[in-house]
This record gives structure tokens, sequence and C-alpha cells, in this order.
């Protein structure tokens, strides 16, 4: 049959954002594939350059709708070394929290995006309910929904306010009894389970090579999570898992992905049950932050999606000098052509959506 | 291996100069353009560098400085006992009038789009990359905006 190329995007239900994948197509099986980003590109690190290191707080919220506290606290991880700010102990763990809640809210974002993918409305609005429970929780201590602004170069913005703690363990009670009903409705559904087993395999290696990291790799087997291996914050005195799926021995499907977020969303509330049992009282911002800073510092932390990488040069003034970004997601989705070829088009949705595509980032 | 032997290795390799330890598990050095391809390979087979973290393109002015970051993640390098990933980061120099080097989306697939990122924002040239196009900003754009030399009016013109 003749070989022809379809553009689907920039607007197309499963592009999650504005991005255009153009798949050459042998009757209906993908022969080839060239992702194309681009369309929300806003200069975030020209336009850092010219501002000063504590208003970037603003733009790097900006980078992800889905996960902005992460971003933040990309960026604010590596000033801090650049300025070797040190952040007093109970600020870590407010930190973590927000972090872990963060975590929860971009995953129940990408369940909920999932499933209309698969066909199915009814598993977004429950998600996406769920996922309001915990943009309200954000809000209390940040005052917003969705862009916080909360961490700060030496701490955080304001300590939490007083019944933030039953608040958060009354919110997290609801959402494992939620889980477990979940886990009837997909895991055990035989037709979410045809969508998407056996589809969009690639191996732990393939992956490693091709810069997959994150739950996509987690996905394959491969125990790789930066909390635990470059560790920040207080992540190395709270008792959690990493949490592995395989689909087979080494390799992912599209099931072993959602399966693999599903076990990290379970992770998350014992890592913020466990760090309000833990947590001191004390100061939360650092006493004196410099605001000008000399020299070059990168730190990496695990964003909801992967692997997030800053590296920020200083030369002396109070503007940095070079700032780069690096999304975990820009690597991801350059790979799409090795985990699509050889598939149907109909399974694009699933495949896509299955790693969890955030474009905010990836075109910075 | 340990990142202890590691550092022994690399110092006494040709090319490589001011080995460093950042942080317990990031090894930073610089390496020298000419032999860039041959290390690489080296990093990659032989010490288990298995994913290019990322490639950072910087104007120094005026030479061109390029940053990779690579990890290690089944542990074929480790830092003592604990879990923790070993990462290294290597700086190479280049002249402003040639701001070229080899390419190495052939043997790490994540680079391929650091490249032609770096190619689109600061108009580093990667020889033997399949498909150096730009990659967030249009087809037809004038310049490389991330170049401190770059001015603004020339893309008011162009628009």
């Amino acid at each position: 049959m003749a070989e022809m190329w379809i553009s689907m995007g920039p607007q197309h239900p499963m592009t999650h954002g504005l991005w255009t994948l153009k798949v050459k197509v042998d009757g209906e099986t993908i022969t080839d594939a060239d992702p194309e980003l681009g369309y929300l590109h806003r200069s975030v690190e020209k336009m850092g350059e010219r501002r000063k290191y504590f208003m970037n707080t603003t733009l790097t919220d900006r980078l992800c709708y889905a996960s902005s506290t992460t971003w933040t606290h990309c960026y604010v991880q590596t000033v801090e070394e650049l300025m070797n700010v040190e952040v007093p102990e109970r600020a870590k763990y407010i930190r973590t929290i927000m972090l872990e809640l963060q975590r929860l809210a971009s995953h129940l974002m990408w369940a909920g995006a999932y499933m209309p993918d698969l066909g199915h409305i009814t598993g977004a609005l429950y998600f996406w309910r769920d996922r309001e429970l915990f943009l309200n929780l954000l809000e209390v201590p940040s005052g917003s929904r969705l862009l916080y602004n909360y961490i700060r170069i030496g701490g955080i913005k304001r300590d939490l306010p007083d019944g933030f703690e039953e608040k958060t363990e009354r919110v997290l009670k609801l959402f494992e009894q939620r889980l477990d009903e979940y886990s009837d409705l997909f895991e055990n559904s035989k037709i979410f389970r045809m969508r998407t087993e056996d589809v969009g395999k690639f191996t732990a290696a393939q992956a490693q090579n091709l810069g997959i990291t994150g739950p996509n790799l987690r996905g394959c087997g491969t125990k790789f999570d930066l909390r635990k291996s470059d560790t920040y914050e207080i992540y190395d005195e709270i008792d959690w898992d990493i949490q592995t799926r395989e689909a087979g021995p080494g390799y992912s499907d599209c099931f072993s992905r959602y399966m693999v977020r599903i076990d990290e969303m379970k992770e998350s509330v014992k890592i913020i049950r466990e760090c309000f049992k833990k947590m001191p009282k004390g100061p939360t911002l650092a006493s004196t932050i410099p605001v000008r800073a000399q020299g070059e510092a990168f730190r990496r932390t695990e964003d909801s999606r992967g692997e997030a990488l800053m590296y920020v040069v200083g030369d002396g003034s109070d503007r940095p000098y070079r700032w780069k970004i690096k999304s975990p997601m820009f690597t991801t989705i350059s790979a799409s052509p090795h985990y699509l070829k050889g598939y149907k088009v109909a399974d694009i949705p699933a495949i896509m959506g299955s790693i969890d595509i955030c474009i905010g980032e990836t075109d910075k | 291996m340990d990142i202890k032997e590691l550092m022994q290795k690399l110092s006494a390799r040709k090319g490589v100069s001011n080995v460093s330890l950042i942080r317990n598990n990031v090894v930073k050095f610089d390496l020298g353009k000419d032999s860039s391809k041959e290390f690489f390979l080296e990093l990659k087979n032989d010490y288990g560098f298995e994913h290019c973290s990322l490639i950072t393109a910087i104007d120094n002015q005026p030479e061109f400085e390029l940053v990779y970051h690579f990890t290690v993640v089944n542990k074929s390098v480790t830092v003592g006992q604990s879990d923790m990933s070993v990462m290294a980061e290597i700086h190479i120099y280049l002249d402003r009038d040639t701001p070229t080097i080899d390419s190495i989306s052939d043997l790490w697939g994540g680079a391929n789009w650091h490249e032609r990122e770096a190619f689109d924002m600061m108009g580093i040239y990667f020889v033997g990359h399949p498909d150096l196009r730009r990659v967030l900003l249009p087809e037809g754009f004038a310049g490389h905006p991330l170049r401190k030399d770059y001015v603004y009016e020339i893309h008011e013109e162009e628009w």
C-alpha cells in the first residue's frame, strides 16, 4: 500500500498541548514519526538572563502548569547551591510535603487526561475530582490554585497554617479509599487492559540510551529515582521505596507505565504522612540570602515526569549569566519514533498519553 | 568501579584536565575538542555512562563552552556503598570562528535533540548529526538568540 505522512496536531485531541506529531503510515501501520515542537516557546532561558535571581521563580512556576512546584523547587535548589544558602530544617520538611502533594496532583492530572484518550470520559471526571482535593490543599498555604510561587530561595514563603495537617489527613484517607475503587474500575477492566497491554513497548536499555527517565523508565523495571540516588531535602531520612513495574523482563508497555504512577501515588501518601510526624519546629526562611552569585552550579530533581536538571552560571552580578533548563519530556518526545513504529494509528493516543506529556516545560 | 578509581583513570588520560569532584558524586573535568569523540565512546562503553542528561552551550565571549552531563544508571560506577548515582560534567571550549564539534547522537539517542537545541539557540554545529534543524524556533528565524551578541532589531526587521 502507498505510504503517506499524516499530521496530528497542533490542534488534535491526542496532543495535550500544542505540538505536532507527523506520522508516516503504511495502511494503518506506523512506519516512521517526526515530532515537532516550538508552538509554546516563550524563551524562558533568555528572559531569565534579564531578571534577578529571585524574580525567576515566577517564570519557573509557568514551566509546567500541571506541576509548577517541582520546577520552582529545582531552580531554587540550583540557586541555593550557587549561593551556598543553608535552608532551615522545617522548611525542608514543608518543601517535601508540597512536592509530594504536587506530584499527586500532577499524576492525577495525567491519569485524568489519559482516560479520554482511551475513550473513557468517566475516568477523567473521577481523577480530576480527586485532583481538585489536592489543589485545594496546595492553595491553603500558598494562596493560589495552580501557580504557587511558594518555594523561595532560602526557604518557603510562609509557614503552614493551623489545621493543615488534619485537613491533609482527611484528604489522604479519602484518596486511599478512592484508589482502591479505581483499581477495580481500571486495572480489572478488560477493555482498559486490551487498549494498554503490549502497546508502546520499549526496553530499559533503549530507554536509558534515548534519555527517557522518571516513571517511564521505572515502568521498565529500572530502580532509578533521583529522590534516592541524588537525594535532596529530607528524602533520605524518610522511609519509602522506589516503585517499579515491568510488562516483561526489562521492558515496559502502556499498562506498566500506568501502574507505576498509581504505585507512586500510594508512596507519596506515605511520604507526606511521615513528614508530618517528623517535622520539627523552627524558622522557615534562611536569615541571610545573598543577591549576587558567582560561579556555576547544577542540581537535578525527580520531577513528576522524570529527571529535571537546571544549570546556572553566575558572573558576579544579580542576574544569571546563563540558565539552562533540562526538561525530561523534551528527550522523551524526541524518542517517540522508536516506540511508535510498528503499532497502529489507533494506538497513538494510548502510547503518547501514557508517557505524560507536558508541553510547557518542553518548549520552555 | 569506585568514583575515586574513575577519577584516577581520567586524570591519567590524554586530553583530560582539571579533574575535580562536586558533592561526592559528580566528576567534573575539561576535555580537548579534537579527541572528544574517541573519549565519549570510551565513556559510554568502558565506564558505563548510559544516559546523556544534558548538553548546554554557553557564550563566554569570545569563546563558546559546551557542558555535557552524563549519568550512570545501572551502578557501573559507585560512591562507596551508597545508592548515589554518579555523574560526569565535561567542559569543552570552542573557538568563536569555528563552533563545530563531533556529534554524539549516534552514541546516545537522547543527545539528538539537545544538540539540535544547542544549534538552534547558540549556533553550534555538530558534525555528523543526522538531522541538524531548528527545534524550538521557527524555520527561517535569523540568528541564534542565546548568543550574547544577538541583536533584537534583526528579529523585528525580519517579521
